[in-house]
Protein backbone atom coordinates (compact mmCIF):
# COMPACT_ATOMS: atom_id res chain seq x y z
CA UNK A 1 0.00 0.00 0.00
CA UNK A 2 1.23 3.44 -0.85
CA UNK A 3 1.49 5.48 2.33
CA UNK A 4 -0.01 8.53 0.66
CA UNK A 5 -3.00 6.61 -0.57
CA UNK A 6 -6.29 8.18 0.44
CA UNK A 7 -8.09 5.98 2.89
CA UNK A 8 -11.42 7.74 2.56
CA UNK A 9 -12.85 9.69 -0.37
CA UNK A 10 -13.75 13.36 0.03
CA UNK A 11 -17.44 12.36 0.18
CA UNK A 12 -16.73 9.82 2.86
CA UNK A 13 -14.82 12.41 4.89
CA UNK A 14 -17.80 14.77 4.56
CA UNK A 15 -20.04 12.01 5.77
CA UNK A 16 -17.69 11.25 8.66
CA UNK A 17 -17.65 14.95 9.57
CA UNK A 18 -21.44 15.01 9.56
CA UNK A 19 -21.47 11.91 11.72
CA UNK A 20 -18.94 13.39 14.13
CA UNK A 21 -20.91 16.63 14.21
CA UNK A 22 -23.82 14.68 15.63
CA UNK A 23 -21.36 13.02 18.01
CA UNK A 24 -20.12 16.45 19.09
CA UNK A 25 -23.72 17.43 19.86
CA UNK A 26 -24.01 14.46 22.19
CA UNK A 27 -20.62 15.30 23.69
CA UNK A 28 -21.74 18.87 24.36
CA UNK A 29 -24.87 17.59 26.12
CA UNK A 30 -22.82 15.22 28.24
CA UNK A 31 -20.31 17.95 29.13
CA UNK A 32 -23.17 20.31 30.00
CA UNK A 33 -24.26 17.77 32.59
CA UNK A 34 -20.76 17.27 33.93
CA UNK A 35 -19.89 20.97 34.12
CA UNK A 36 -23.38 22.24 35.01
CA UNK A 37 -22.88 24.99 32.43
CA UNK A 38 -24.17 25.35 28.94
CA UNK A 39 -21.63 24.02 26.47
CA UNK A 40 -21.74 25.16 22.84
CA UNK A 41 -19.84 23.56 20.09
CA UNK A 42 -18.25 24.60 16.88
CA UNK A 43 -18.61 22.09 14.00
CA UNK A 44 -15.73 19.66 14.40
CA UNK A 45 -12.97 19.32 11.86
CA UNK A 46 -12.39 15.75 10.81
CA UNK A 47 -9.37 14.60 8.87
CA UNK A 48 -7.47 11.44 8.13
CA UNK A 49 -3.70 11.48 8.19
CA UNK A 50 -1.11 8.83 7.52
CA UNK A 51 1.88 10.88 8.54
CA UNK A 52 1.66 11.90 12.14
CA UNK A 53 3.81 14.95 11.40
CA UNK A 54 0.73 16.42 9.72
CA UNK A 55 -0.90 16.77 13.09
CA UNK A 56 -1.14 20.53 13.71
CA UNK A 57 -0.50 20.31 17.46
CA UNK A 58 2.86 18.71 16.74
CA UNK A 59 4.05 22.01 15.28
CA UNK A 60 5.39 22.69 18.74
CA UNK A 61 6.58 19.30 19.97
CA UNK A 62 7.11 20.52 23.52
CA UNK A 63 3.63 22.06 23.97
CA UNK A 64 2.28 21.00 27.38
CA UNK A 65 -0.91 18.98 27.03
CA UNK A 66 -2.97 16.52 28.97
CA UNK A 67 -3.72 13.29 27.22
CA UNK A 68 -6.10 10.47 28.01
CA UNK A 69 -5.09 7.25 26.32
CA UNK A 70 -7.62 4.51 25.75
CA UNK A 71 -7.74 1.31 23.79
CA UNK A 72 -10.48 0.45 21.29
CA UNK A 73 -11.80 -3.07 21.48
CA UNK A 74 -14.62 -4.83 19.69
CA UNK A 75 -15.24 -4.96 15.96
CA UNK A 76 -12.60 -2.29 15.45
CA UNK A 77 -9.49 -2.40 17.64
CA UNK A 78 -6.79 0.18 18.08
CA UNK A 79 -5.96 3.23 20.14
CA UNK A 80 -7.79 6.38 21.14
CA UNK A 81 -6.25 9.58 22.45
CA UNK A 82 -8.01 12.63 23.80
CA UNK A 83 -5.67 15.60 23.90
CA UNK A 84 -6.36 18.92 25.61
CA UNK A 85 -3.74 21.69 25.34
CA UNK A 86 -2.33 22.82 28.71
CA UNK A 87 -4.03 26.19 29.25
CA UNK A 88 -7.42 24.81 28.39
CA UNK A 89 -6.89 21.94 30.76
CA UNK A 90 -6.80 24.42 33.64
CA UNK A 91 -10.00 26.03 32.37
CA UNK A 92 -11.71 22.66 32.15
CA UNK A 93 -10.62 21.65 35.64
CA UNK A 94 -11.76 24.99 37.06
CA UNK A 95 -15.15 24.54 35.46
CA UNK A 96 -15.47 21.00 36.79
CA UNK A 97 -14.50 22.25 40.22
CA UNK A 98 -17.13 25.01 40.09
CA UNK A 99 -19.73 22.51 38.99
CA UNK A 100 -18.98 20.36 42.02
CA UNK A 101 -19.09 23.34 44.36
CA UNK A 102 -22.38 24.47 42.80
CA UNK A 103 -23.92 21.11 43.47
CA UNK A 104 -22.78 21.24 47.08
CA UNK A 105 -19.85 18.87 46.70
CA UNK A 106 -16.42 19.96 47.75
CA UNK A 107 -13.29 18.19 46.69
CA UNK A 108 -10.58 20.33 48.17
CA UNK A 109 -11.04 20.07 51.90
CA UNK A 110 -8.46 18.10 53.79
CA UNK A 111 -6.69 16.55 50.84
CA UNK A 112 -3.01 16.64 49.97
CA UNK A 113 -1.62 18.28 46.85
CA UNK A 114 -0.99 14.83 45.39
CA UNK A 115 -4.62 13.86 45.94
CA UNK A 116 -5.74 17.13 44.41
CA UNK A 117 -3.54 16.57 41.34
CA UNK A 118 -4.85 13.03 40.98
CA UNK A 119 -8.37 14.39 41.19
CA UNK A 120 -7.61 16.89 38.42
CA UNK A 121 -6.34 14.12 36.19
CA UNK A 122 -9.39 12.04 36.96
CA UNK A 123 -11.56 14.92 35.72
CA UNK A 124 -9.70 14.75 32.42
CA UNK A 125 -10.05 10.95 32.39
CA UNK A 126 -13.79 11.36 32.90
CA UNK A 127 -13.98 13.86 30.05
CA UNK A 128 -12.00 11.40 27.93
CA UNK A 129 -14.49 8.70 28.87
CA UNK A 130 -17.43 10.87 27.92
CA UNK A 131 -16.05 12.19 24.65
CA UNK A 132 -14.74 8.81 23.49
CA UNK A 133 -17.96 7.14 24.58
CA UNK A 134 -20.28 9.45 22.66
CA UNK A 135 -18.21 9.31 19.49
CA UNK A 136 -18.03 5.54 19.57
CA UNK A 137 -21.79 5.42 20.15
CA UNK A 138 -22.26 7.67 17.14
CA UNK A 139 -20.07 5.38 15.05
CA UNK A 140 -22.23 2.50 16.26
CA UNK A 141 -25.48 4.31 15.40
CA UNK A 142 -24.37 5.03 11.85
CA UNK A 143 -22.04 2.19 10.99
CA UNK A 144 -23.51 -0.60 13.12
CA UNK A 145 -20.10 -1.36 14.54
CA UNK A 146 -19.71 -2.32 18.15
CA UNK A 147 -16.61 -0.59 19.45
CA UNK A 148 -15.81 -0.06 23.09
CA UNK A 149 -13.04 1.86 24.75
CA UNK A 150 -10.93 0.77 27.70
CA UNK A 151 -10.46 2.78 30.89
CA UNK A 152 -8.36 5.90 30.18
CA UNK A 153 -4.81 6.35 31.44
CA UNK A 154 -4.05 10.03 31.79
CA UNK A 155 -0.71 11.81 31.63
CA UNK A 156 0.35 15.45 31.39
CA UNK A 157 3.49 16.28 29.47
CA UNK A 158 4.84 17.58 26.17
CA UNK A 159 2.60 16.59 23.27
CA UNK A 160 5.19 14.84 21.15
CA UNK A 161 6.61 12.97 24.15
CA UNK A 162 3.17 11.59 24.94
CA UNK A 163 2.50 10.50 21.40
CA UNK A 164 5.88 9.41 20.09
CA UNK A 165 5.51 5.76 21.05
CA UNK A 166 2.27 5.54 19.07
CA UNK A 167 3.80 7.51 16.22
CA UNK A 168 6.69 5.08 16.15
CA UNK A 169 4.25 2.21 15.82
CA UNK A 170 2.65 4.13 12.97
CA UNK A 171 5.92 4.49 11.21
CA UNK A 172 6.52 0.75 11.31
CA UNK A 173 3.41 -0.10 9.34
CA UNK A 174 1.28 2.23 7.34
CA UNK A 175 -1.56 3.20 9.55
CA UNK A 176 -4.17 5.89 9.51
CA UNK A 177 -5.22 8.31 12.18
CA UNK A 178 -8.68 9.82 12.19
CA UNK A 179 -8.45 13.16 13.93
CA UNK A 180 -11.52 14.92 15.26
CA UNK A 181 -10.74 18.46 16.27
CA UNK A 182 -13.46 19.79 18.57
CA UNK A 183 -14.02 23.26 19.88
CA UNK A 184 -16.38 23.70 22.78
CA UNK A 185 -17.38 27.05 24.19
CA UNK A 186 -18.08 27.20 27.90
CA UNK A 187 -18.66 30.60 29.54
CA UNK A 188 -17.00 32.35 26.62
CA UNK A 189 -13.93 30.19 26.96
CA UNK A 190 -12.88 28.22 23.97
CA UNK A 191 -11.80 24.69 24.79
CA UNK A 192 -10.08 22.80 22.06
CA UNK A 193 -9.76 19.05 22.14
CA UNK A 194 -8.29 16.57 19.73
CA UNK A 195 -9.60 13.05 19.57
CA UNK A 196 -7.30 10.71 17.66
CA UNK A 197 -8.62 7.33 16.57
CA UNK A 198 -5.92 4.95 15.43
CA UNK A 199 -7.54 1.80 14.05
CA UNK A 200 -5.24 -1.21 14.02
CA UNK A 201 -3.96 -2.30 10.63
CA UNK A 202 -6.30 -5.31 10.80
CA UNK A 203 -9.41 -3.23 11.45
CA UNK A 204 -8.90 -0.32 9.06
CA UNK A 205 -10.78 -2.07 6.25
CA UNK A 206 -13.69 -2.99 8.50
CA UNK A 207 -14.05 0.61 9.59
CA UNK A 208 -13.66 2.06 6.11
CA UNK A 209 -16.14 -0.40 4.56
CA UNK A 210 -18.70 0.31 7.25
CA UNK A 211 -18.34 4.06 6.77
CA UNK A 212 -18.74 3.55 3.00
CA UNK A 213 -21.85 1.40 3.43
CA UNK A 214 -23.42 3.74 5.96
CA UNK A 215 -22.88 6.64 3.59
CA UNK A 216 -24.41 4.78 0.66
CA UNK A 217 -27.41 3.85 2.78
CA UNK A 218 -27.91 7.48 3.69
CA UNK A 219 -27.47 8.72 0.11
CA UNK A 220 -30.14 6.18 -0.96
CA UNK A 221 -32.54 7.32 1.74
CA UNK A 222 -32.13 10.92 0.70
CA UNK A 223 -32.16 10.15 -2.98
CA UNK B 1 28.45 33.40 15.81
CA UNK B 2 26.73 30.70 17.80
CA UNK B 3 23.96 28.91 15.97
CA UNK B 4 21.11 26.80 17.26
CA UNK B 5 20.38 23.78 15.12
CA UNK B 6 17.04 22.12 15.76
CA UNK B 7 16.64 18.41 15.14
CA UNK B 8 13.15 16.98 14.68
CA UNK B 9 11.96 13.49 15.57
CA UNK B 10 13.76 10.98 13.36
CA UNK B 11 16.39 13.55 12.35
CA UNK B 12 20.03 14.24 13.10
CA UNK B 13 22.75 16.88 12.74
CA UNK B 14 26.49 17.30 13.17
CA UNK B 15 28.41 20.47 13.92
CA UNK B 16 31.34 21.95 15.84
CA UNK B 17 31.96 24.41 18.69
CA UNK B 18 30.50 26.89 19.55
CA UNK B 19 27.14 25.81 18.14
CA UNK B 20 24.21 24.16 19.93
CA UNK B 21 22.02 21.29 18.75
CA UNK B 22 18.50 21.12 20.20
CA UNK B 23 15.78 18.51 20.12
CA UNK B 24 12.47 18.57 21.94
CA UNK B 25 9.50 16.47 22.97
CA UNK B 26 11.30 13.20 23.63
CA UNK B 27 9.14 10.44 25.08
CA UNK B 28 10.04 6.91 24.10
CA UNK B 29 12.46 8.29 21.49
CA UNK B 30 16.13 8.52 22.45
CA UNK B 31 18.61 11.26 21.69
CA UNK B 32 22.21 10.12 21.27
CA UNK B 33 24.96 12.68 21.31
CA UNK B 34 28.44 11.78 20.09
CA UNK B 35 31.22 14.19 20.97
CA UNK B 36 34.84 14.19 19.89
CA UNK B 37 36.46 15.76 22.95
CA UNK B 38 39.69 16.56 21.08
CA UNK B 39 38.14 18.37 18.14
CA UNK B 40 35.00 19.74 19.82
CA UNK B 41 32.95 18.25 17.05
CA UNK B 42 29.82 16.26 17.59
CA UNK B 43 26.44 15.12 16.42
CA UNK B 44 22.97 14.39 17.72
CA UNK B 45 20.38 11.90 16.49
CA UNK B 46 16.72 11.76 17.61
CA UNK B 47 16.12 8.02 17.29
CA UNK B 48 12.64 6.48 17.09
CA UNK B 49 13.22 2.75 16.64
CA UNK B 50 15.71 0.18 17.99
CA UNK B 51 16.64 -1.25 14.59
CA UNK B 52 15.95 -0.86 10.91
CA UNK B 53 15.51 -4.54 10.07
CA UNK B 54 11.76 -4.43 10.78
CA UNK B 55 11.22 -1.68 8.23
CA UNK B 56 10.57 -2.23 4.56
CA UNK B 57 11.93 0.06 1.91
CA UNK B 58 13.59 3.42 2.37
CA UNK B 59 13.56 5.19 5.66
CA UNK B 60 15.39 8.23 6.99
CA UNK B 61 18.85 7.26 8.23
CA UNK B 62 18.43 8.87 11.65
CA UNK B 63 15.18 7.12 12.46
CA UNK B 64 16.62 3.79 13.64
CA UNK B 65 19.43 3.19 16.14
CA UNK B 66 21.70 1.14 13.84
CA UNK B 67 21.57 3.40 10.79
CA UNK B 68 21.50 6.59 12.90
CA UNK B 69 24.72 5.82 14.77
CA UNK B 70 26.45 4.65 11.59
CA UNK B 71 25.42 7.85 9.82
CA UNK B 72 26.49 10.09 12.71
CA UNK B 73 29.94 8.48 12.77
CA UNK B 74 30.26 8.72 9.00
CA UNK B 75 29.30 12.40 9.01
CA UNK B 76 31.63 13.12 11.91
CA UNK B 77 34.52 11.40 10.16
CA UNK B 78 34.11 13.76 7.22
CA UNK B 79 34.61 16.55 9.77
CA UNK B 80 37.84 14.81 10.83
CA UNK B 81 36.46 13.53 14.13
CA UNK B 82 37.60 10.05 15.14
CA UNK B 83 35.57 7.40 16.97
CA UNK B 84 38.48 6.75 19.38
CA UNK B 85 38.03 10.26 20.80
CA UNK B 86 34.26 10.12 20.97
CA UNK B 87 32.03 9.89 24.01
CA UNK B 88 28.30 9.31 23.99
CA UNK B 89 25.39 10.57 26.08
CA UNK B 90 21.84 9.25 26.01
CA UNK B 91 18.57 11.02 26.82
CA UNK B 92 14.98 9.78 26.64
CA UNK B 93 13.55 6.30 26.34
CA UNK B 94 10.71 7.01 28.75
CA UNK B 95 7.47 5.13 29.13
CA UNK B 96 4.84 7.83 29.16
CA UNK B 97 1.79 5.82 30.11
CA UNK B 98 1.88 3.27 32.84
CA UNK B 99 -0.85 0.76 32.32
CA UNK B 100 -1.33 -2.88 32.96
CA UNK B 101 -1.66 -3.81 29.30
CA UNK B 102 1.97 -2.87 28.58
CA UNK B 103 4.48 -5.61 29.16
CA UNK B 104 8.24 -5.72 28.67
CA UNK B 105 10.56 -2.75 28.31
CA UNK B 106 8.42 -0.86 25.76
CA UNK B 107 9.84 0.88 22.72
CA UNK B 108 11.74 3.36 24.92
CA UNK B 109 13.52 0.57 26.78
CA UNK B 110 14.24 -1.34 23.57
CA UNK B 111 15.76 1.80 22.07
CA UNK B 112 18.12 2.23 25.03
CA UNK B 113 19.21 -1.43 24.99
CA UNK B 114 19.83 -1.40 21.26
CA UNK B 115 21.77 1.89 21.28
CA UNK B 116 24.01 0.76 24.14
CA UNK B 117 24.76 -2.50 22.36
CA UNK B 118 25.72 -0.69 19.16
CA UNK B 119 27.90 1.84 20.98
CA UNK B 120 29.63 -0.95 22.90
CA UNK B 121 30.42 -2.75 19.66
CA UNK B 122 31.90 0.47 18.30
CA UNK B 123 33.82 1.05 21.55
CA UNK B 124 32.30 4.44 22.21
CA UNK B 125 31.73 4.88 25.96
CA UNK B 126 28.39 6.13 27.27
CA UNK B 127 29.58 8.65 29.86
CA UNK B 128 26.21 10.02 30.99
CA UNK B 129 22.52 9.41 30.55
CA UNK B 130 19.11 10.63 31.60
CA UNK B 131 16.85 7.82 30.52
CA UNK B 132 13.70 5.97 31.49
CA UNK B 133 11.01 7.30 33.80
CA UNK B 134 7.62 8.47 32.65
CA UNK B 135 8.23 12.05 31.61
CA UNK B 136 9.12 13.90 28.41
CA UNK B 137 12.42 15.68 27.86
CA UNK B 138 13.97 18.52 25.87
CA UNK B 139 17.68 18.34 25.05
CA UNK B 140 20.37 20.95 24.35
CA UNK B 141 23.82 19.82 23.26
CA UNK B 142 26.59 22.41 23.62
CA UNK B 143 29.47 21.74 21.27
CA UNK B 144 31.92 24.04 23.08
CA UNK B 145 32.10 21.66 26.06
CA UNK B 146 30.07 18.60 25.10
CA UNK B 147 27.66 19.22 27.96
CA UNK B 148 24.03 18.25 27.53
CA UNK B 149 21.15 19.86 29.39
CA UNK B 150 17.89 18.05 29.93
CA UNK B 151 14.66 19.92 30.62
CA UNK B 152 11.37 18.40 31.68
CA UNK B 153 8.06 19.94 32.72
CA UNK B 154 7.96 20.56 36.46
CA UNK B 155 11.54 19.38 37.01
CA UNK B 156 14.82 21.17 37.48
CA UNK B 157 17.05 21.43 34.45
CA UNK B 158 19.71 18.77 34.65
CA UNK B 159 23.17 18.85 33.13
CA UNK B 160 24.74 15.58 32.16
Amino acid sequence: MNDKEQLLSAEQIDFLTEMMNIGAGHAATALTQLLQRSVDLVIPRVFVITDAQELSILDSPSLPVVCARMGMVGEVSGGLFLIVPGEQKEDLIRLAEQAMTDTGQSWRTGITKQESDDLKLSVIAEIGNIVAGVYLTTVHDFCKLNIYHTVPTVATDMVQALLDESLVRLSRQVQHIIVIENEFIVEEKLIKTFLMMIPSVESVDILVNSIGQARMAMVKDEG
Amino acid sequence: MQENIEVMMGGGAVTTAPHIILSSGLGSCVVVTLYDTERKTGGLAHIMLPDSSSLNGDHPAYKCADTAIATLIKELRTMRATPQDMVAKLVGGARMFLSSDDFGPGIGGQNIISIKRILKRRRIPVIAESTGGNYGRNVEFYLDSGRVTVKAIGRETKEI
